[in-house]
């Protein structure tokens, strides 16, 4: 077989009726439609929005008496004291499942035909950005109207400052999501993905300011939690909510989610082709 | 129009130690249908992931419905249907959804992504199954609807990978009615099969692949005729004239085999009018004969040889 054999035909006469191809926003639409049919399960929208009531619910009552520790601001309710590390712990609990929902959906049948599709697969990983952003917003919604309702939560920050602690949760999770899609892309097995989550995301809100300041920990456990990230996007959704706004700790969760979400974006990108 | 809508040359394949594909090509005119013939792991979807640019290859080129799938990945994507062997679909979405979705990634507007379904689902016999989620679906109902979901985009060639493996005869049969169908409309077709009545029935070329290597290409008639021997089968009234007829046979030139039933006979021939000096050497030795017919290579024996050959 002869080489110009090989480029003869290079204008195929089409016999497809041609619709043209979609362009990369048309595809996320798309695919986000299609994850979005996920939340129409009432089983599933219940049990999402449930489950970081209950761990709200059980953080306020065990951890009460953290209002009394070493380095505790004076005249702050624990519940406001908390609530906003709760929104970034949700937040980054929701990026953990963000990865294990991807990896679940690589088992569907539907992505090996995307693949064989004029489509982007990036577009793919960019539906489950928004889709998983979408269910933070109302998870974390939620939160905050139970936090509100049933704990009294009303800190000095008002609604502005709640409402900014809220955003900067949800950027925190929408960058740590593409960390934990990147996972899944790679590793393919929920089960996987769901030990990984729990070993990496657990310790890393403990280990933290999450729950009790930082001078009430043990010296080797101020070490971790000093360095951990997390403490940097709770210092800072801390201090939008009480009103007391410190720039730095915004700055730099803002700054590391970007970074992570660039980094987990080009891994994913490269990963999710795969077959 | 006897352009070529698949060109591969030379397409070379590994997975670690692994030679999937070793040097691999196959021409694929318009319109027509071939099918690739072999074992599990012979590098049949291997073949297939490559054409339809789900795998790259590792060296060779080829290009589908004229463009290259290593460097215009896109616009292969966009005339090809791909089927593997394993329902592609959304099994939590209905067949009406899947089949929109698939529309809209193309590019179609609402209304005509939902007319386009509904156009094929009522060629796939699964109108009245639409409105159901995928994980209700029959073995069968999945496969078609697959298949549908492959057409969506009127493609100009269509992969695929053992369409009819576990599926019942009566759902074969549909899914080979399809082929034919598609073939008419002037679609190109590359399948995958184990089974050679398969591409006796729907193919104008067959490509035996072995080992990542392809040992034999042909039109069906072809192969048969180059790899296959054509027997002639008899069997003798009386048991007792089967040494007169041996040795008649022998007379005349042939090497006639006598084994398993007592009174069968077995013939190997060069050419179809052998059966005329078979019959006569039989006369002369006064054999009566209770059965007598010429059997033409199957497929089946065509394979055999080849892959044991190419095994050996």
């Amino acid at each position: 077989m002869s080489v110009t054999a090989v480029t003869r035909s290079t204008t195929p006469v089409s016999t497809r009726q041609d619709w043209g191809g979609s362009s990369f926003p048309q595809q996320v639409w798309v695919l986000t439609g299609r994850s979005m049919q996920a939340l129409k399960d009432p089983r599933l929208l219940v049990m999402s929005l449930l489950q970081p009531l209950i761990m709200l619910t059980l953080f306020s009552q065990v951890f009460k008496g953290m209002a009394y520790a070493p380095g505790f601001p004076r005249g702050v309710d624990y519940i406001d004291y908390l609530m906003p590390a709760i929104l970034v712990t949700t937040g980054s609990q929701a990026a953990m499942w963000a990865g294990a929902g991807l990896a679940n959906d690589l088992k569907n049948g539907a992505l090996a035909r995307f693949r064989s599709l004029p489509i982007s697969m990036f577009s793919l990983l960019t539906a489950r950005s928004v889709f998983d952003t979408v269910r933070n917003i109302i998870q974390l919604s939620t939160l905050l109207l139970g936090a509100v309702v049933l704990f009294g939560f009303g800190p000095s920050g008002g609604v502005a400052g709640t409402v900014a602690a809220l955003v900067l949760a949800l950027i925190v999770g929408w960058g740590l999501s593409w960390l934990f899609m990147a996972l899944g892309v790679w590793v393919r097995n929920l089960e996987v993905m769901q030990m990984i989550g729990m070993v990496a995301v657990f310790p890393l809100m403990f280990a933290s300011n999450a729950f009790a300041p930082l001078e009430s920990l043990p010296g080797w456990l101020q070490a971790i939690a000093k360095v951990n990230p997390l403490s940097y996007a709770i210092n800072g959704s801390r201090g939008l909510a009480l009103g007391d706004l410190e720039l730095t700790p915004i700055f730099w969760a803002v700054v590391i989610s970007g970074i992570i979400a660039l980094l987990g974006g080009f891994a994913a990108g490269r990963g999710i082709r795969k077959p | 129009m006897n352009d070529l809508m698949i060109d591969a040359v030379d397409v070379t394949r590994t997975f670690g130690d692994v030679t999937a594909l070793d040097r691999v090509s196959l021409r694929v005119p318009r319109g027509t249908v071939t099918a690739l013939l072999g074992h599990n792991g012979a590098g049949k979807t291997t073949l297939v992931n490559v054409l339809s640019t789900v795998l790259a290859a590792d060296g060779g080129s080829a290009r589908v419905a004229g463009f290259d799938v290593a460097a215009e990945g896109h616009r292969v994507r966009a005339r090809i249907g791909l089927t593997g062997q394993f329902a592609s679909v959304d099994e939590q979405l209905t067949g009406t959804r899947n089949l929109v979705l698939i529309a809209r990634l193309l590019g179609a507007g609402k209304r005509e992504a939902n007319r386009r379904a509904a156009e094929l689902l009522e060629l796939f016999d699964l109108a009245d199954a639409a409105g159901r989620k995928v994980s209700t679906y029959s073995g069968g109902m999945k496969r078609r609807l697959d298949l549908a979901a492959s057409l969506v985009g009127h493609p100009d060639v269509v992969f695929l990978d053992e369409p009819t493996t576990g599926l019942d005869p009566t759902s074969r049969l549909g899914m080979w009615e399809i082929v034919e169908r598609l073939v008419d409309d002037g679609t190109t077709v590359l399948l995958t099969t184990q089974y050679l009545e398969e591409a006796d029935r729907l193919a104008d070329a067959v490509t035996v692949l072995s080992k990542g290597q392809v040992v034999a290409a042909g039109s069906a008639a072809e192969l048969k005729a180059n790899v296959g021997q054509r027997t002639v089968a008899l069997t003798v009234t009386d048991a007792d004239d089967v040494p007169a007829a041996l040795r008649a046979l022998r007379a005349a030139g042939f090497d006639p085999i006598h084994e398993g039933s007592h009174r069968a006979i077995t013939i190997p021939v060069e050419a179809a009018n052998a059966l005329a000096t078979v019959v006569r050497a039989l006369d002369t030795a006064g054999a009566e004969v209770a059965e007598l017919a010429l059997h033409e290579p199957t497929l089946d024996d065509v394979y055999l040889t080849l892959t044991h050959q190419a095994a050996a």
